[in-house]
């Protein structure tokens, strides 16, 4: 479905990435992990056409950094880290902007019964159904994420990209947003990047894991055969014994 | 209460403002006196036999044309500051702090003091060059944002239009000074008035303010994306970079125009789109025609204020709009929060 090509991308001529391949294919959920600083985000954004890349970025066949910024919303959308929300839009008007890249520019657009129904599906997905009359700069944080969350789903894309979209929620929330995400790519059999600062937040959610590490792929496999013991000299500890030694003082 | 009862509610404010402005003065002109004096002006109707024979030239050729210039100007500085504060996603943001009104006064300055005359521009001089000043500056802000920083963020659009506007208050300042005999000309036109005005002007920002409203309509759902973020804006399929300076140039030369009529008459920019996102919510496609309903209601009452506080004289409109602005915005801001 999505096919990266010996992708590099940087800022300003220094370069960040360098010769990135992968694919993920439909219902496939692919998480990056690696180190602060190895160009996971970057890799994002890249892939969100936020930044201009070499190498290939194919969706489905077609090439998606040829496509203009309206076209390629359609097919490709980001959820970001939480960012609060400053002016006073309801949750039904936050999330129905998620259907500006299917409806026609112009003066006297109207909402189409198909953006409606698609508002309301992922108001309810995302059970934010019962908050659609409240105020966006009203809600806490983890409802707010709910609602860009909701606002993503409506914009119909075909993969969505997650920039750590659950720093600053609690626990609960985290693990709602997870598993509406996991419901969507079920129900839709698309896929979705993520870069998650949780390594267990990572493991719970990926099929495919993608460690990047100085801007190369360090590596790239199924959950099942990651080799765990890369992370360690990876962020140079013992993460795996970190974790076991946390969880063990829960049991 | 639904959109179109307030919608209506606002339209009634603004008439009634509009008559009030034009009826009280030097002498008091009623309501019914002045539809009889537009109706007999349009229709040839008959006037009232009781009407003083000055009545009509003075409501025709002073009190009208003052009252919409304030009014257009209202809208046009209300619906100027939405669209930055949309664009830069700050609620403190104003037209001004892109370095219009500072240009604007610069170009004023310029032909003040050096007493430039044109042939055949006559009075539209000094409003003509402060319009181009006001333009050259803000195109200059966003020239040099756009060669630093790519992306042209909001941040450094902030700062250079600072740095700007700073410098231009500068060379000004020191034109005020090198020039006594000037001074007071060009403080009286920085605090700015709306007295001395001409129909034509009120033509040129009615024509201003009807092309800026349907140009901000026609990118409502843009302005309400951008709300949310600079990348997501983006994600969400606005072609962020183009748009946006194609909307600062509209607001240059929109609030542009009207500061170049009037001088810099501060505070309404800013508080208008606060107060009416307060009643409207902040869906441009209502907030931007509300906006600009609620500044020029604002701007006509202010300027009824200035001109019959004190008796025989003139208060300066922009210390109008702060004085009755800053406690007004405060008592909305803070019993709003308070409904919590």
């Amino acid at each position: 479905m999505l096919r990266i090509e010996h992708l590099s991308c940087g800022y300003g001529g220094t370069p960040i990435l360098q010769d990135i391949s992968f694919h993920v294919k439909e219902g496939e959920k692919l998480c990056i992990l690696g180190p602060n600083g190895c160009g996971k985000t970057t890799l994002l954004r890249a892939l969100a056409g936020l930044l201009p890349s070499g190498g290939k970025i194919e969706l489905t066949g077609s090439d998606l950094s040829a496509l203009p910024v309206r076209k390629r919303a359609q097919k490709v959308a980001l959820m970001s880290q939480f960012s609060p929300a400053a002016f006073d839009y309801t949750v039904y008007e936050t999330v129905m902007l998620g259907r500006y890249a299917h409806q026609a520019k112009g003066l006297l657009t109207n909402e189409s019964p198909a953006d409606r129904q698609a508002v309301e599906d992922s108001l309810r997905l995302t059970g934010t159904w019962d908050l659609r009359e409240h105020l966006v700069t009203r809600l806490s944080g983890g409802q707010l994420q709910r609602v860009f969350l909701a606002r993503t789903f409506a914009q119909e894309p075909q993969i969505i990209l997650l920039d750590e979209p659950t720093n600053h929620l609690d626990l609960r929330y985290q693990v709602e947003l997870i598993e509406s995400l996991k419901t969507w790519s079920a129900l839709q059999g698309r896929c979705v990047v993520g870069v998650f600062h949780d390594m267990n937040l990572a493991l719970s959610f990926a099929d495919t894991i993608l460690l990047l590490n100085q801007g190369q792929i360090q590596s790239y496999s199924k959950l099942e055969d990651f080799d765990l013991s890369l992370l360690d000299s990876l962020y140079n500890m013992d993460v795996r014994g970190h974790m076991i030694s946390s969880l063990q003082r829960w049991i | 209460m639904k959109y179109y009862t307030k919608m209506i509610l606002l339209l009634f404010a603004a008439l009634a403002a509009l008559l009030l402005g034009i009826g009280i003065g030097s002498v008091y002109v009623s309501p019914a006196d002045i539809l009889a004096i537009i109706s007999n002006y349009f229709f040839e109707t008959p006037l009232p036999e009781t009407l003083p024979v000055s009545y009509p030239a003075m409501v025709l050729n002073m009190r009208l044309p003052r009252v919409f210039l304030a009014f257009l100007t209202g809208a046009a500085l209300a619906m100027g500051g939405t669209v930055t504060q949309s664009i830069l996603q700050n609620p403190l943001a104003s037209p001004f702090g892109l370095g219009i009104s500072a240009g604007a006064g610069l170009g004023a300055a310029i032909v003040i003091t050096f007493g430039l005359t044109a042939a055949g521009l006559g009075a539209f001089l000094l409003p003509g060059v402060s319009l181009s000043f006001a333009l050259a500056t803000v195109f200059l802000v966003v020239f040099i944002s756009s060669r630093l920083d790519k992306g042209v963020s909001n941040v450094t659009i902030i700062l250079v239009g600072t740095v700007f506007s700073l410098f231009c208050n500068a060379v000004m300042n020191l034109l005020a000074t090198s020039a006594p005999a000037y001074t007071a000309r060009i403080q009286l036109w920085l605090s700015g008035s709306f007295s001395m005005k001409e129909w034509n002007a009120v033509w040129i920002l009615a024509l201003a303010s009807i092309l800026g409203l349907v140009f901000f309509l026609f990118y409502s759902r843009e302005l309400d994306v951008m709300t949310f973020g600079e990348e997501s804006a983006q994600a969400m399929g606005v072609d962020l970079v183009k748009l946006k300076r194609i909307l600062l140039a509209a607001i240059a030369v929109l609030t542009g125009a009207a500061v170049a009529f009037v001088g810099i008459i501060g505070f309404v920019d800013l508080i208008a789109p606060h107060i009416v996102r307060r009643w409207f919510g902040a869906s441009h496609k209502k907030v931007l025609p509300a906006s600009a309903l609620f500044g020029g209601t604002f701007l006509v009452l202010c300027d009824l204020a200035a001109r019959t506080l004190l008796p025989a004289r003139e208060i300066p409109i922009g210390s109008i709009t702060a004085l009755l602005g800053a406690p007004f915005f405060l008592y909305i801001f803070f019993a709003g929060r308070k409904n919590q």
